[in-house]
């Protein structure tokens, strides 16, 4: 065991260093949680969607004015994450549509096992399990939210005209893992310094293909485009 | 702040690891950071140095994080090009107001697409 002092049965002496070779994602347990949330999902009949924003981007008015234009044609249920209170589901349930709240307790974004003790809630809130649509709305934050796959179908990221057009280049992880890409809070544009065309071209540069829809929750404004996009998830 | 949570996932990974091979203590990690991984490397270390410390195995553990170069696509002329990131020295050429030195070296132009690199991986456990 030991050569350099002869000693051979003292306990002083550690064993050799072992070397081990793992290659392994420290984020492969909660890929794991989220490929079988993905499942889960799928066994509800529905498509999920991750809302990823800035606080106050105007995720939860989104889906406000979503499901007006929607509760009659699908069956909708909302997963909302924040770190404190019950505001947003509240302000879901008041629109008719099961809500579940999970407050992460400090936390900055929602992970994969957090969501599935939700979806079981979501589930159960439902006549039979089943839903077309399930939204979820991640913590107010553009930064954290985006390492974590939830097991979502669709990531939109919202990116809302106050907050400038400058946010793609300066949070490229994060706009890299969106599917969609929403410009909100389009009507105030006249009174912000917001570049249509930088947001625009420099997601496109992150993310090649990117589409991108600005709309508006107060003057309803480019909710066609985005009501014809969630119709096409649920036809495939 | 997701960092304190990947660390703690890390130390929670090399626990289960101490145990599978019976090991007594921890003495290096190495973990690959991805250059667009959207981790902020110095916040990752603190974690895992504060976190460490409950734990006799992970107690003397040291951290070796790498993180390879970062990799492009020019969107123009479509070749690949590896771009390490700029150092303070660097000339810094100007876009959207922030400092941007990316510019293709093949055909000059700046529409430069991140290429992979989001990675976190855990590579390699020395233990005893
Ligand atoms: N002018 C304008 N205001 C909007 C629009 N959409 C949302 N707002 C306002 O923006 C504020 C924040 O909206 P929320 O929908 O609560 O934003 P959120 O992203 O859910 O916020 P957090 O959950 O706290 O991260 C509210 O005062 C909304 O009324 C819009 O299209 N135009
Ligand atoms: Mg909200
Ligand atoms: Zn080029």
């Amino acid at each position: 065991m030991c050569d350099t002092c002869g000693c051979q049965l003292h306990h002083h002496h550690h064993a050799d260093p072992k070397i081990v070779e793992v290659n392994q994602s420290l984020l492969a347990a909660n890929q794991k949680q989220a490929e079988s949330n993905r499942h889960h999902i799928e066994q509800m009949g529905a498509v999920a969607i991750n809302l990823i924003s800035s606080p106050g981007s105007g995720k939860t008015t989104l889906l406000e004015r979503t499901i007006e234009i929607l509760k009659d044609t699908f069956k909708i249920g909302v997963i909302e994450g924040d770190i404190e209170t019950e505001r947003d589901a509240d302000r879901i349930r008041a629109k008719g549509v099961p809500a579940v709240q999970l407050t992460t307790g400090g936390a900055c974004h929602l992970d994969a096992p957090i969501v599935h003790g939700g979806l079981h809630v979501l589930e159960h809130l439902a006549k039979g399990g089943k839903y077309d649509l399930i939204f979820i709305e991640n913590v107010g934050n553009l930064v954290c939210p985006a390492t974590f796959d939830l097991g979502e179908h669709q990531r939109v990221i919202l990116l809302s005209v106050p907050e400038g057009s400058d946010k793609p280049v300066k949070y490229p992880a994060t706009f890299r893992s969106a599917d969609l890409m929403l410009i909100t809070k389009t009507d105030l544009v006249p009174y912000f310094d917001f570049s249509m065309d930088e947001a625009t071209k420099e997601a496109g540069i992150l993310k090649p293909g990117l589409e991108i829809l600005p709309l508006s929750a107060t003057t309803g404004d480019g909710f066609e485009r985005w009501i014809a996009y969630l119709h096409g998830l649920l036809k495939r | 702040m997701h960092e304190l949570s990947l660390a703690q996932s890390l130390i929670d990974q090399l626990l289960e690891l101490a145990r599978e091979h019976q090991a007594e203590r921890i003495n290096r990690v190495l973990v690959t950071l991805g250059p667009f991984s959207g981790i902020v490397r110095d916040s990752f270390e603190f974690g895992f140095n504060v976190l460490k410390e409950s734990h006799d195995v992970t107690r003397k553990a040291v951290l070796e994080l790498e993180t390879p170069d970062p990799v492009y696509v020019c969107l123009d002329c479509e070749k690949v090009a590896v771009i390490p990131f700029a150092t303070p020295n660097d000339q810094m050429e100007t876009r959207s107001g922030y400092p941007y030195p990316k510019k293709c070296p093949w055909c000059c132009l700046t529409r430069l697409s991140p290429k992979g690199g989001t990675e976190l991986i855990l590579n390699q456990v020395e233990m005893e």
